[in-house]
């Protein structure tokens, strides 16, 4: 890893908003990292991509009604930099589109995905 | 493994006036890093920042924050549960 900014953090999100104590640390995470000048992105699959449905970073809190909203952790990762990604498979999973996705998501395929995580310094699962 | 040193690192004397201050008291993890990175990238090579926070986790946090950035972490001084942080940006 060189120590120039070129450092690269993937991170995977696999949970949605059936436990929302878990949806605010990758986002946390990424934006400390992005802060230290290393580029980041979150690539959501599984019940990720519930977490970027238009209305929900609202609804949710990592700490229930106590404390911030996912909203308030979404948009701390996409002022530092933090790329949201999703893939066509994960959506549909979920009855989702991407017109249903809040601004900002990027759509990548399997082979994207993997290439990412081939050429990132660290790929971290949640 | 990189120890973590509480007090003074390095006496810097009036090299180390600091010419911007951030206060993040009272905000906990990532705030003062990402206040920090967001405050460095305003500033000139060699200018001093100044960041007052309380986040337990702020020490390891800078040292790890300088390691990877290559800024340079003056001082950390703690005083009644607040951290006096300096850093230069290269």
């Amino acid at each position: 890893m060189s120590d120039d900014g070129d450092a690269s953090v993937l991170y995977v999100m696999t949970h949605g908003k059936e436990s929302p104590e878990r949806c605010a640390t990758p986002f946390f995470l990424a934006a400390s990292a992005a802060a230290m000048d290393a580029d980041v992105s979150i690539y959501f699959t599984m019940n990720g991509p519930q977490l970027l449905q238009k209305g929900v970073a609202e609804q949710i809190g990592p700490k229930g009604e106590n404390g911030e909203k996912l909203s308030f952790f979404i948009e701390q990762a996409l002022d530092c930099g933090v790329k949201l990604l999703v893939c066509q498979p994960s959506l549909d999973l979920n009855d989702l589109t991407q017109q249903d996705l809040i601004d900002g998501v990027r759509m990548i395929g399997g082979a994207a995905f993997n290439d990412m995580a081939m050429e990132a310094d660290a790929v971290i699962t949640f | 493994m990189k120890k973590i040193t509480t007090g003074r690192l390095r006496v810097s004397g009036d090299q180390a006036a600091p010419t911007q201050t951030i206060d993040v008291k009272g905000k906990a993890c990532p705030i003062p890093v990402v206040k920090t990175a967001k405050a460095m990238r305003e500033m000139s090579a060699g200018q001093v920042l100044e960041v007052f926070a309380t986040d337990p986790g702020v020490e390891p946090d800078m040292h790890a924050w300088s390691k990877q950035t290559g800024n340079e972490l003056i001082s950390i001084d703690q005083d009644a549960g607040v951290f006096r942080i300096l850093l230069r940006k290269v």
